[in-house]
């Protein structure tokens, strides 16, 4: 019956689509006619800069924006010091994200008839379901306690209002004097060129790179995450005009999960280095590298079959490493080219490596079996187990009309080059990961479409605020609903339509 | 034929009489106009035109200098001088860091460094960030404000000798300029911006104003090399109360006076130590003034 | 239909005439120059004058032992007579007449760190010169506006300075600052054609003024300007008196 509404509705969108458009941009004109906001956004309020000066669109940076990061949120005009602050001064930004949208997923469902069930999980349908959300809620607060030293913190909440720190660090700046001297410690963004953090994309799945969190299906690696933020120290060095930067980051193999609770003695390292050049009239281009190596446990020791929380031990190797590139043709248009090339250890193909599941926010969930596989002692790989790697790459373009309105689009493509399930495997076994027999060759494989566009109807130095439309279509080889027919996993679909609001003060 | 002509030319001749306050008035400020949004800068190989420039001018200038340039953009007012100096009003063509003589237009290459530099302990941001092709095209965004550069050609910059080897006569004969030309009135005997006149000061639009402290640290607003020094006191910071010392301080003379100001400053120095171990004192605002 | 051209051949004469007759206004003969003289008052009495605190600079205190140094903006002489008041022809000038320079320097000089005197006028283009007779550091800084084509500048003047000579563009009242004392204060009055500042006593008189009928108005720096309308005959001298009234 659910379904059947659901599904009228949504047989003529428009009828739904005109009244609600026609509220949003009420909502909008009433906005953007009280200009002047008292809360202001932390780094814009305290130099007086606008928004456009360090971002192309918030909360994505530009050369301009890199080169203050890199100093530690620092002009570096010896006026940093919040000594020189107003008093009132309290380097705090919220940011919230109402929004609507429209998610639509294929999935296997139940069947009835005569008011009875006579299936289970025996269809596929597509649930679409659309309505008022949001996205979490960000307080950032972040600057300078002293010249040369600096403070970011973002608790974060999902929308249901369950905090966590999503950064914590403090950064040590131009020691020694020198730009090429700084340390980061705590919980922090990797020094990615194209960051995650701040994409201008806000749904599920366009929201995230890909090729930052691509894991094979089955695998049990969650620690290769580029685009998490990561526990560990990190390294920055940057020439004075930013044109030259390096990174290495020392870190706990735990993807950003606190209190020990992952392996608790593995590490991964991460390295970035990239370099800009002068384009003359079509501006900065900048080319880099970075590779992220690193060992996770795949072994915990027990406690009554239970796992218990940072014994990890048996470590085993993965690695991603790939270039980037960041190509601007002249103040309106610019091209984001990550690619990557990832492996992991058979081990982690298997499923190992994360027998403590946890809920993300580092609190231990698995206290009952089914537990992730854990390579107890004496565990054998299954013939044919072999270490799964891939290709994958991100495109970004933006068409920046003006610093007020931007027009987006990604593409993602990511490509299993080795399946953890060899050709060797035996046909109709089913592996410790889930899977059985030898994998197709293209299982797990994505492509991720998103388009977009974000307007600022106003710009100033005091708060941000933008107006946001988005569209994404992901697709994921034989991750699917399972066919009613053949039980075997169809392609997986998700799309996603997103209307909404941005507000940073 | 006729009818139509005669008709023609007595519309003709109304327009004309009547137009005239109007044709002259509007070809000033189109041909104006047009000049100066034409306006091209050269720093190096490189030609700047005004009209690529306005982009990046209205994404990262705007916000202080104002759509106009002339310094009111919308955080023009949160500024608070001394310690915050308001923007620069590009209209009135009037700038601090000049290779020109007091009173005269800078160069391109003065203004595209401006940018380049930024303004220490202002809001001014160091904006090397930017290809020299976008500096440049700003630099003529910048010009195209000022009908100024339009009517007058920037000054000649000012010749300066090769730098000398610093001596320790040399430290002590600048101390002797210091005194002479009386810098302390200002900055102060030890430079601390602390000198009788130091806390009136006001710029050309009377709004209060600091002098420079060599003691905390701080880069020169115009520059920090030595070069640069020799350039403040020589063409003066106009706009501001710090003069033009062209008349008073000869080429020789003002390399003494620089390696004198650099020993007053915190960051060690050659002359720093050939102070320290000739044990220079500052100087005694009340001796008698020497004279020239 | 011939009417109406002959309408239009009679308009096109008529406006030529104009035209013609505007190009050649009365050219005034350079013989026979006359002056104009006369006396400016203030009617009323004079404004409070601030005393001036120069304990910042113990040279200045020294320079001014003998005298209580007072703010410079209205000085009122015997019966009334205001100082420093400039006169000049704002209309009536021919090209010609403007087009003649004075030869003559008129020296601005430092002095006991006050400017004498307290307002220069000067031609538009006439060549003046500022002088330092101290002995402690002045900054001889002119304010004008830039868009009137008189550009600021900012020189040094330690003790025993060289003058610095200089001239201005365009008419204009433009003040004059030191920024290392403060309360140093004066004026450049910048006009076009001859001019003349008031004594101490109010009086003044304009030289070399060809014959003709002009307006001649009269700057004070509180008290703004007023004009008088006079004729002045081959080498005679018109009168003109004004008097300012104290608020």
């Amino acid at each position: 019956m659910r379904i059947d509404t659901q599904s009228r509705l949504f047989r003529n969108p428009l009828s739904l689509r005109y009244p609600l458009t026609a509220a949003l941009i009420v909502v909008f004109v009433i906005l953007s006619g009280s200009q002047r906001a008292n809360a202001l956004p932390a780094f814009a309020r305290k130099y007086g800069l606008r928004c456009s000066a360090c971002h192309e669109s918030w909360p994505q940076l530009n050369n301009f924006g890199l080169k203050f990061r890199d100093n530690g949120y620092q002009l570096m005009n010896d006026h940093d010091a919040p000594i020189w602050q107003n008093p009132s001064y309290w380097p705090v930004t919220f940011r919230i994200t109402p929004i609507w949208h429209r998610l639509s997923v294929n999935q296997n469902v139940d069947t009835y008839a005569g008011g009875v069930q006579t299936g289970t999980n025996s269809a596929i349908d597509r649930i679409s379901s659309s309505g008022f959300d949001l996205s979490g809620l960000d307080f950032h607060t972040g600057g300078t306690l002293e010249k040369n030293i600096s403070f970011y913190v973002l608790p974060s909440s999902d929308p249901t209002g369950a905090f966590h720190f999503e950064t914590v660090m403090g950064r040590l700046d131009n020691l020694f004097g020198s730009p090429w001297l700084n340390i980061k410690f705590g919980r922090f963004e990797l020094n990615n060129l194209l960051s995650e953090k701040r994409t201008l994309f806000l749904t599920g799945n366009g929201g995230i790179y890909q090729t930052y969190h691509f894991i094979p299906v089955g695998d049990g690696n969650i620690f290769g995450q580029m685009g998490d933020n990561q526990l560990g120290l990190e390294y920055v060095g940057h020439s004075v005009d930013d044109r030259t930067r390096i990174s290495a980051s020392l870190l706990s193999s735990s993807d950003g999960n606190v209190n020990l609770i992952m392996g608790a003695n593995s590490y991964s390292e991460f390295f970035t280095f990239d370099q800009a050049f002068d384009a003359g009239k079509l501006g900065v281009q900048r080319l880099g590298a970075y590779a992220f190596v690193g060992q996770a446990a795949t072994y915990y020791k027990t406690s009554g079959g239970v796992p218990i929380p940072g014994s990890g031990i048996g470590n085993k190797g993965f690695s991603r490493e790939g270039f980037y590139g960041q190509f601007y043709f002249g103040p309106h248009f610019d091209l984001n080219v990550v690619t990557q090339h990832g492996q992991d250890n058979a081990w982690f193909g298997q499923g190992y490596g994360n027998p403590i599941a946890t809920n993300g926010n580092g609190a231990a969930t698995c206290t009952a079996a089914p537990c992730p596989p854990n390579n107890f002692p004496g565990t054998a790989l299954p013939v044919g187990a072999q270490a799964p790697s891939w290709n994958g790459v991100t495109f970004e373009a933006r068409y920046v009309y003006s610093p007020q309105l931007i027009f987006l689009a990604v593409y993602e493509t990511e490509r299993m080059s080795q399946q953890a399930n060899g050709s060797g495997y035996t046909v109709g076994f089913t592996g410790p990961n889930g899977l059985t027999g030898p994998s197709a060759s293209n299982l797990g494989n994505i492509s991720n479409y998103t388009i977009g566009y974000r307007y600022n109807p106003f710009m100033t130095s005091r708060a941000g605020f933008a107006w946001h439309n988005e569209f994404n279509i992901f697709h994921q080889q034989g991750t699917g609903p399972a066919s009613p027919i053949s039980g075997l996993s169809t392609n997986l679909t998700v799309s996603e339509l997103l209307l909404g609001f941005d507000f940073d003060f | 034929m006729r009818r139509s002509l005669i008709r023609w030319s007595l519309f003709l001749l109304a327009a004309a009489v009547f137009s005239l306050p109007l044709v002259s008035w509007a070809q000033l400020t189109k041909a104006d106009l047009d000049s100066r949004l034409k306006m091209e800068s050269h720093v190096g190989n490189i030609t700047g035109h005004a009209k690529d420039g306005a982009a990046d001018y209205h994404r990262y200038c705007e916000g202080c200098h104002g759509v106009r340039g002339d310094g009111n953009g919308e955080v023009a007012q949160w500024f608070d001088p001394p310690n915050f100096p308001k923007p620069r009003d590009f209209q009135l063509g009037i700038f601090k860091c000049r290779s020109t003589p007091t009173g005269t237009l800078p160069t391109d290459q003065d203004l595209y460094d401006a940018i380049s530099r930024g303004f220490d302990r202002s809001g001014m941001p160091i904006w090397n960030t930017f290809t020299k092709q976008e500096r440049v095209d700003l630099v003529a965004w910048v010009k195209h404000f000022s009908p100024r550069f339009v009517s007058e050609k920037p000054g000649t910059a000012i010749q300066i000798p090769p730098e000398p080897e610093v001596t320790a006569e040399r430290v002590k004969a600048g101390r002797e300029v210091f005194a002479r030309v009386q810098c302390w009135k200002c900055h102060g005997v030890t430079g601390e911006a602390n000198g009788p006149s130091a806390s009136t000061l006001q710029d050309d639009l009377g709004r209060p104003i600091a002098a420079f402290n060599f003691t905390e640290g701080s880069r020169p607003k115009c520059g920090d090399t030595d070069q640069d020094i020799y350039r403040i006191f020589m063409t003066g910071l106009d706009g501001t109360p710090m003069p033009s010392f062209a008349d008073n301080i000869k080429p020789d003379e003002a390399w003494d006076l620089v390696f004198y100001l650099r020993s007053l400053m915190r960051e060690p120095s050659k002359e720093k130590a050939i102070a320290q171990q000739l044990g220079l004192k500052p100087v005694d605002p009340n001796a008698p003034a020497p004279t020239q | 239909m011939k009417t109406q051209y002959k309408f239009v051949a009679v308009l096109s004469t008529v406006v030529l005439i104009a035209c013609a007759a505007l190009v050649h206004m009365p050219q005034v003969n350079a013989a026979g120059e006359g002056k104009i003289t006369g006396t400016v008052k203030l009617d009323g009495p004079p404004p409070h004058m601030k005393g001036i605190d120069m304990s910042k600079d113990p040279y200045c205190v020294k320079a001014n032992a003998n005298s209580t140094p007072k703010m410079e903006n209205v000085v009122v002489g015997a019966s009334g007579g205001l100082e420093n008041v400039v006169l000049y022809i704002s209309e009536g000038l021919s090209a010609s007449a403007l087009a003649e320079k004075s030869t003559t320097i008129p020296v601005f000089d430092q002095k006991n760190c006050v400017y004498t005197p307290h307002v220069l006028a000067m031609d538009v283009g006439q060549t003046f010169k500022v002088e330092t007779s101290d002995q402690t550091a002045h900054n001889i800084h002119p304010n004008p506006n830039p868009m009137t084509g008189n550009i600021p500048w900012n020189q040094s003047q330690p003790p025993g300075a060289p003058p610095v000579e200089k001239s201005w563009k365009a008419p204009e009242w433009i003040e004059v600052k030191c920024n290392i004392h403060p309360w140093m204060h004066g004026w450049f009055a910048v006009v076009k054609g001859p001019y003349a500042t008031t004594d101490a006593n109010g009086n003044y008189t304009i030289n070399n003024v060809p014959p003709g009928n002009y307006t001649v108005t009269a700057w004070q720096e509180q008290f703004g300007t007023q004009t008088a309308k006079v004729a002045v005959a081959a080498g005679g001298a018109a009168k003109a008196d004004f008097t300012f009234k104290s608020k």
